[in-house]
């Protein structure tokens, strides 16, 4: 069906939920029943932190995730609309390459947030 | 409190110290960030030691959404109101820096039981005035004034939201940020007509986390901003540089005729006093330097990182925190130019000296404080913002954080930590949380101003 996508929540059983491919799937998915964490709604703040596991997002509007974290498939729900059908898992237990010490693990210059990250060195 | 004639607080510092003993606080403890899907709540604590319930939460006033970060707050009127009988301290302003709204907390009616009276809707204040990432809460008079960190879309400098005493939107307090690249914390002295700003980062910068390498990017402020109180302009800058790393938390001295105060630098873990010298023109020294220490596990030495300080009533002492070392110290600083060193105590940190305290483990490190008005009782907690917590302490997802009081002795100097005191928020109904900034109902060591 054109206008809809397939998402699937890999950490809740699998469930399918069919959503608006325009609208940013925190509330398509909220709207249906998922339980989601989130904070500032404007991908901002890494709260409502999912990861893709397979699809494609769109999430141009996010503006808190670096690249590291974008490289592990980190997707800003508030602000990400399902280009394709997707498969997610959604909350903190998907958060485990969220965090990390930045004394003990930092990141290199291509890993910076993407406004100032630096290309990847060859 | 004060005379039956007059206003909120108290004439001076000094009669402030002489009021009755706290019986209850106020900590907010969040949700967000931790996996729990509850809102943040304000818990009233019971802190009278006659009371069959001392040292347990009594209450919680939940939030009526989820995603909020309640972090500090401050009162609807202090002192600077003390003139006027138709003021009184009754309502506590708790805003959520993710959500950008602004909780009003009528804590009068019921002490014991605070209820919602009012919330200013985030959106309402992005669209209004192009504000987000609430921090510091001051009354103004009988008006008030919050920084904000960002703008609508979370870019630094952001600026100050002016509300008037029924809570309605003034607009934008300040009439200019000048080139101010960041905002944070500020404390005013009205009969110097100064201001004092300083600078953590912008929202989109320090909300998802703290990426260290974003510092030599200049993401982070190193600079103090001096202002002409009643033109609500800023007009001069200390630039601190590699001394002042990450400027939080500015307090001036509470005697309202002193030109002194200081600052915390986070990551440069140091102490900025400030003043205005005798020709005019402010002046700043680093008064305290906490090195750095050695880690078993780390390659790197680990900073303190200092997140917050406080200045006793009587202007004696200086307190700060190491969150990652987990240590609390206490500075005598009668001359505010040699302070020292007179008191500290451990609890928690990343160097292993006290992890556990009064028989609960300690996830974190001592991060926001206050003290009573006498000065004698400092009441500690552990958790910095969700997500730096989440960084440097994962732990305390799963065990919560936790209130310690530290007794101290003003006649002295000296700290120790209070045996029959803790309180454990990883036993909260819903789950571990995190507590973060307290107040007291009859006011604290870090809201009153006198004119
Ligand atoms: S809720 Fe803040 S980034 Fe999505």
């Amino acid at each position: 069906m054109s206008g809809t996508r397939t998402i699937t929540i890999a950490n809740r059983g699998g469930a399918a939920y069919s959503v608006a491919e325009r609208r940013p799937l925190l509330d398509t998915l909220r709207e249906q029943g998922v339980d989601l964490p989130y904070g500032c709604r404007y991908g901002g703040c890494i709260t409502c932190a999912a990861r893709l596991t397979a699809g494609t997002i769109d999430q141009r509007r996010q503006v808190a995730l670096n690249n590291r974290q974008l490289a592990n498939g980190y997707v800003l729900l508030c602000v990400a609309r399902p280009v394709t059908d997707c498969v997610l898992e959604i909350g903190v237990e998907s958060h485990g390459l969220l965090y990390r010490n930045p004394f003990l693990d930092p990141l290199a210059p291509h890993e910076l947030k993407p406004a100032i990250a630096r290309p990847k060195e060859p | 409190m004060g005379e039956a004639c007059c206003g909120p607080g108290y004439p001076s510092p000094a009669e402030a110290i002489k009021a009755p003993r706290e019986k209850l606080l106020y900590t907010i403890a969040i949700y967000t960030g931790t996996g729990i899907q509850k809102p943040d709540y304000l818990a009233t604590v019971d802190a009278d030691p006659d009371s069959p319930t001392y040292s347990q939460v009594i209450h919680r006033l939940e939030m009526p959404g989820i995603g909020d970060e309640l972090h500090h707050m401050g009162w609807n009127a202090c002192s600077s109101c003390h003139d006027d009988s138709s003021m009184a301290r009754k309502y506590l302003l708790v805003p959520g820096v993710r959500s950008n709204n602004i909780h009003v907390i009528d804590t009068a009616t019921d002490p014991r039981a605070p209820r919602l009276h009012k919330i200013i809707d985030g959106a309402e204040i992005r669209a209004k005035t192009d504000l987000s990432g609430p921090h510091t809460v001051h009354c103004l008079g009988s008006e008030i004034i919050i920084s904000f960190l960002g703008d609508a879309r979370g870019e630094a400098p952001g600026g100050y939201l002016h509300l008037d005493k029924d809570f309605e939107i003034v607009g934008r307090w300040e009439a200019s940020m000048g080139d101010i690249p960041f905002g944070y914390d500020f404390w005013y002295q009205p009969r110097h007509n100064v201001m004092i700003s300083s600078e953590w980062a912008a929202p989109n910068t320090f909300m998802p986390g703290f990426d260290l390498e974003e510092v030599g990017y200049l993401k982070y402020g190193r600079r103090l901003h001096v202002w002409d109180f009643e033109k609500r302009v800023p007009i001069e800058t200390m630039y601190l540089g590699e001394d002042g790393l990450i400027p939080l938390e500015v307090k001036f001295l509470h005697d309202p005729d002193s030109t002194h105060g200081f600052c915390g630098a986070a990551l440069s873990t140091n102490v900025i006093h400030f003043w205005k010298s005798d020709d005019g023109k402010w002046a700043w020294e680093k008064i305290i330097d906490v090195d750095n220490e050695p880690h078993p596990e780390w390659p790197i030495p680990v900073p303190g990182v200092m997140s917050a300080i406080l200045v006793s009533m009587d202007d004696r002492y200086l307190y700060i925190n190491n969150w990652l070392h987990g240590d609390m110290r206490q500075y005598d600083i009668t001359d505010p130019h040699n302070p020292k060193l007179t008191g500290q105590v451990w609890m928690g940190g990343l160097l292993g000296r006290a992890p556990e305290v009064n028989g609960v483990k300690v996830a974190g490190g001592p991060q926001m404080f206050q003290l009573s008005l006498d000065g004698k009782r400092l009441y500690v907690t552990t958790s910095l913002f969700s997500t730096w917590d989440n960084q440097f302490y994962p732990e305390i997802r799963t065990q919560g954080g936790v209130m310690v009081q530290i007794d101290c002795d003003v006649d002295n100097g000296g700290m120790s930590i209070n045996p029959d005191f803790i309180v454990d928020f990883g036993k909260e109904p819903n789950g571990p949380s995190r507590c973060h900034e307290t107040r007291y109902p009859g006011g604290d060591c870090t809201s009153d101003i006198w004119l």
